[in-house]
């Protein structure tokens, strides 16, 4: 309760949680791989840890925008252009 | 805050309007939330004795938003909300059981239930606030407050 990166984990938790909304392979199925993942660390107590981890949360986050980015690009581009360009 | 206020107001004054001119068939465009002048003007030509005897007529135009929340209705969508969610047993779901203590689920669970009254009510809780709320109760009393519902 008292730590001082509680907040962070679980804002991080939230944020990810509204990017898998969209996942390609549903919400459930992600919600669940999210949530494994995290209880998986849940006995770290080192803040530096902690922090690592964070910033692989943060990383996953970028991955999933950049996936969603390319989904719609080409998306897009299948629509506009035609196949053999 | 504003908007609600003045739809609150807009929604009174076209009452009144409706009221006015409830036998007056020429009056239809009066009834117009903003065609205050006319309403007036029909008060003054000699229909003031109907104002005496209409009754407190029930609102019935909403003009597109929802009908007002009271405690019940909060509490209603709250309860039909976490009944919804995969984790919760619907039977052991009581207005004052704590989602840990009492339900059995943890933090990362609370989060999303907080996500999914944010959902359902439409605005944002911010963290600091939504790690306090762990219970059916405290989350109807947080709403109410902040939708400024007080019965």
């Amino acid at each position: 309760m008292s730590n001082p990166l509680r907040g962070e984990v679980i804002r991080l938790y939230k944020n990810l949680l509204y990017l898998g909304r969209e996942y390609p392979k549903g919400t459930v199925y992600f919600r669940e791989r999210l949530k494994s993942a995290f209880l998986k660390n849940k006995d770290v107590t080192d803040p530096e840890k902690i922090r690592k981890l964070i910033d692989r949360g943060e990383f996953v986050i970028k991955e999933l925008e950049a996936l969603y980015f390319l989904r719609k690009y080409r998306a897009m581009k299948k629509r506009y252009y035609d196949p053999e360009h | 805050m504003a908007a609600r206020v003045l739809s609150r107001c807009v929604r009174s004054l076209s009452r009144g309007a409706v009221v006015f001119n409830r036998c007056d068939v020429s009056a239809v465009t009066a009834a117009l939330p903003l065609s205050r002048d006319r309403v007036f003007s029909h008060l003054a030509a000699g229909h003031k004795p109907l104002l005496a005897q209409t009754p407190a007529r029930i609102q019935w135009r909403w003009y597109g938003d929802l009908p007002p929340l009271t405690l019940e209705s909060i509490r209603d969508r709250v309860l039909y909300v976490l009944k919804l969610y995969d984790k919760i047993n619907p039977e052991q779901l009581q207005v004052s059981s704590h989602f840990m203590k009492d339900l059995g689920l943890d933090s990362l669970d609370q989060v999303e239930i907080i996500m999914a009254m944010e959902d359902e009510f439409g605005f944002e809780i911010p963290d600091a606030e939504a790690e306090k709320l762990m219970t059916p109760d405290e989350i109807v009393q947080y709403i109410a407050d902040k939708k400024d519902v007080y019965e």
